[in-house]
């Protein structure tokens, strides 16, 4: 069996018949470049194949060493990496402990902790290989045996909350909720070789996700809890923790990175609270060099104190969707006339200022390697009047629930009132977010949002298939079941795109949900910081990260 | 005296296990029991993962049980392993032993913050001085001036001063923190730029005039307005009595009468209302150190609610029947020195 190894200049056949297509324009650049990593491209072959340059990332000055970077963000208890139900819960812990794959903004795969990956031509064997170089904080070199011992982790259903099992698929043995005897098994001291019983093309992409953080052996001997156990192999370590407060990192001791030499003295999280005027004021007393996000409202704000703005499209987004358990919400003309109720265009005007990209009532992000686009459905009140009328629904008062974050509760509001206009009956209810999340998957008709996830196949295997945990809307639908299954077993990207489109239109016409945008996220920084990006999943490594005139 | 205040104290304590039990019973009803394990383990973890959390972390003993243990009368026992069947710490961030203890009030532990997730003496008594601090500060701020507004408004009732002042001090009065704290954050931190409308970096780099005077400052408006007004009532009155008359009438001048004779009598009042104002500042903190972002006593309050973090939460209310019932006992004591008609029976 041929195996295709990230960085060593060798793909399958069938990559190379995308680049092809790529350049007759039958392929979206984005999508062949996330597949081709995947496969085994480093991002200067998989550029090259396609003709282009790789992106230089701007090297403008020479860096210069020192300097204590200081972040705004939230700062959340610290929960055990795989546990970790927020971005910036992971991005706490990142700058020590670190993932196996890096999902770069020009969205592709590359190995971070990881030297090197090899995939077989179906996807169902992975053989990763870790740098030799990496060491522990502790002195310790990271070995097979420590990815092992992770991947065990991983695979531990038993451990509550534990969101990476979903992510390691066929790799869990889902008699005994643990790892699938001899599904891993150590080849050598830094080889690792994992076997799938299905393809699975998610595979590496999941390892790029936030809570894929790698913890060393005796991290369960601490009570899995990183404030105890502050061993990891990252640029920095961490010097204290203060929930809602501060957490501060020094560079590592050692000087061992692996990544080679840190700029920064050390870097700090520091939490200003949710009012975003609290960040401004941090912004302009000096206190912070860059913020974690700025929410659509305040851009122009932070762009006028000179402040530098990132940005980046994500697969980001909130969907109001309609559990079918729940009457009138069992039949699909009540769903499809909600749909159709409402201008999604406008919904992303009110509820996130425009900042994004109109979305189509399915779950596939035009980011999305897999992504293909279907005929467009305008807002049409008179039909969804029929449709409720035909289903004796018309005088129904629906409820509109979602939680209180700012862009839930505008979007909630957007769509009430774009049904409030179309001559629906429409109950707006606003819960506090630290209730809100008890009951999510079983509200009648509620808002939630999903994050970033690189690939489209991901989050409709995670909510929409029959008896998910995450099936928040109740729906079963055999067909789509079955072509999803199908679509992500298969390698080749036009095939599956074919797939997928039936795939797209059984979960629109459904009606389940409503889409309506898909985010960008924005975060500023002051003119002094370099490299400082803003990363499509709101991932933050300072690793490489320096400042002017510290 | 002394059998008065051991009597106090005995309410005290009877207070505060009346209210303890309360608030234990509100925070261990099924959804802020659920609330507690969404945030210990993940929010979209599934009923299962939440009941065997719960389970497995000793949420579903029975309710007397789990108050004893708090309490200190009933020993706290560990998580037992599923997977080997041994025993270890229930929360390894608090230290937690592995054995069975008694650990309670009584021992002097305050439990476990799973918020913060550090033990909630570690968290509450650092954040209580903060509190003090911010305490002290509108105090040294609102006496001094609030005493001052009322005794200028009140030695000379109807005259245009008095207007005046008297109207200043029921505009503060009427305006709650809320608004304030927003209208000045507004004007001094937006505007003019010349104050921090954030006091999150009080806590980590220390204090200084940028990031403490608006807190301060919402704080102190508010009561200040209140005092000045029982300060003006109770010299108005004093101004009034025969010996103020006499005063005059021996040709003392009016600042010596003022100062001398009237101001001792009209403090009577104003010093209950200073005593009252302590409770107060500790409700108002929560509403301030919210929006200012203020590292205090009300911030890990309002926090622990939000997450229902049941130590934290009992703590809190320990500590506030304490600071009630504690100045309230200072005010009576106080009160029988400033005034010798009242004697302590």
């Amino acid at each position: 069996m041929t195996f295709f190894k990230n960085n060593g200049n060798k793909v399958p056949d069938h990559i190379h018949a995308a680049a092809e297509q790529v350049k007759a324009g039958g392929l979206d650049r984005r999508e062949f470049l996330a597949l081709a990593s995947v496969f085994g491209a480093s991002a200067a072959m998989a550029y090259g194949m396609i003709g282009l340059p790789t992106p230089a990332r701007a090297q403008d000055a020479e860096p210069t060493k020192g300097g204590v970077l200081k972040v705004q963000m939230f700062i959340k208890a610290p929960k055990d990496p795989r546990l970790a139900d927020w971005t910036e819960i992971a991005n706490t812990m990142r700058q020590s402990l670190e993932a196996l794959v890096y999902y770069t903004p020009e969205y592709t795969f590359e190995p971070y902790l990881l030297e090197s990956w090899e995939v077989n031509e179906d996807a169902t064997e992975y053989v990763m290989k870790l740098r030799p170089e990496a060491v522990w904080t502790n002195g310790d070199p990271l070995t097979a045996e420590h990815l092992m011992f992770n991947l065990t982790r991983w695979c531990d259903k038993s451990v509550e909350g534990n969101s990476m099992v979903a992510r390691m698929g066929t790799l869990v043995d889902q008699e005994t909720g643990k790892i699938r005897e001899g599904a891993a098994t150590i080849v050598d001291d830094h080889t690792v070789k994992v076997t799938l019983t299905e393809p699975d093309i998610s595979f590496i992409p999941n390892l790029a996700d936030y809570p894929c953080l790698v913890v060393h052996p005796t991290f369960d001997e601490d009570g899995s809890d990183f404030t105890r156990n502050k061993i990891g192999t990252g640029p920095f370590q961490l010097e204290s923790f203060a929930v809602g407060e501060r957490v501060v990192y020094k560079r590592r001791e050692d000087g061992k990175w692996w990544g080679g030499e840190v700029m920064l003295d050390g870097c700090e999280f520091i939490d200003y609270g949710t009012d975003p005027s609290a960040a401004v004021n941090a912004f302009e007393s000096g206190e912070v060099h860059a913020n974690y996000e700025t929410t659509p409202d305040y851009l122009d704000i932070m762009d006028g104190l000179g402040l530098e703005r990132n940005e980046a499209v994500t697969s980001i987004t909130i969907v109001a969707r309609t559990n079918v358990t729940n009457k009138p919400y069992d039949d699909q003309r009540v769903r499809n006339a909600l749909q159709l109720g409402v201008d999604n265009a406008v919904v992303m005007q009110l509820g996130v200022d425009n900042a994004g990209v109109v979305g189509e009532n399915h779950h596939v992000a035009p980011i999305h390697p897999e992504y293909v686009e279907l005929p467009k459905v305008p807002r049409d009140v008179e039909k969804a009047k029929a449709l409720l009328a035909e289903a004796g629904a018309a005088d129904f008062e629906h409820e509109l629930i979602s939680s209180d974050e700012d862009w839930h509760k505008n979007t909630g509001d957007a769509i009430a009132a774009q049904l409030r206009d179309a001559g629906i009956k429409i109950k707006r209810t606003v819960l506090p977010g630290s209730t809100f999340w008890n009951d999510w998957t079983k509200y009648p008709y509620s808002l939630t949002n999903w994050t970033m996830r690189p690939l489209g196949v991901q989050v409709l295997a995670l909510a929409y298939r029959s008896g998910e945990a995450w099936n928040e809307t109740g729906w079963s639908n055999k067909e789509f079941d079955e072509k999803l299954a199908k679509a992500l077993s298969i390698v080749d990207p036009e095939e599956r795109k074919t797939v997928m489109g039936d795939v797209e239109k059984i979960l629109q016409d459904s009606g389940i949900i409503i889409l309506p945008y898909w985010r960008k996220v924005y975060n500023h920084y002051q003119p002094v910081v370099h490299n400082y990006i803003q990363h499509p999943m709101q991932q933050v490594n300072l690793g490489k990260v320096w400042l002017e005139e510290a | 005296m002394f059998s008065f205040i051991l009597r106090r104290l005995g309410v005290m304590v009877l207070t505060m296990f009346a209210l303890t039990v309360v608030v234990f019973f509100l925070v261990n009803l099924e959804p802020n029991l659920k609330k507690l394990a969404i945030t210990q383990t993940e929010s979209r973890a599934t009923e299962e993962q939440l009941e065997s959390w719960l389970t497995r972390n000793g949420y579903r003993q029975n309710f007397f049980v789990r108050y004893g243990q708090w309490l200190g009368v009933m020993p706290k026992q560990p998580n037992i392993d599923p997977a080997t069947g041994e025993a270890v710490p229930r929360f390894r961030f608090c230290d937690e032993p592995s054995e069975a203890a008694y650990s309670g009030l009584l021992q002097g532990e305050f439990g476990c913050s799973t918020k913060f997730r550090v033990s909630v003496a570690e968290r509450l008594f650092p954040a209580l001085g903060a509190t003090g601090i911010l305490m002290f500060w509108v105090m040294a701020v609102m006496v001094p001036i609030s005493l001052l507004i009322g005794v200028l408004a009140g030695m000379r009732e109807g005259t245009r001063t008095d207007r005046t002042l008297s109207m200043a001090s029921i505009t503060t009065t009427a305006t709650p923190e809320y608004v304030s704290g927003v209208i000045f954050t507004v004007i001094f931190a937006s505007w003019l730029g010349w104050l921090n409308g954030s006091a999150a970096s009080a806590t980590n780099t220390g204090i200084t005039f940028s990031n403490f005077t608006l807190p301060v400052m919402t704080m102190a408006i508010y009561g200040i307005g209140y005092i000045a007004r029982m300060t003006r009532a109770s010299m108005v009155e004093v101004m009034t009595q025969q010996y103020i008359r006499t005063a005059r009438l021996k040709g003392l001048s009016f600042s010596s009468v003022v100062i001398k004779h009237a101001l001792r009598n009209a403090l009577i009042a104003p010093f209950t209302v200073i005593m009252l104002q302590f409770p107060w500042l500790l409700t108002g903190v929560v509403i301030v150190e919210t929006m200012f972002r203020y590292q205090g006593f009300g911030y890990a309050l309002v926090e622990g609610a939000a997450n229902n973090d049941i130590d934290l939460l009992l703590g809190c209310s320990l500590i506030s029947v304490f600071v009630v019932l504690f100045t309230q006992l200072i005010s009576d004591i106080g009160y029988a020195y400033l005034n010798p008609r009242i004697r302590v029976q």
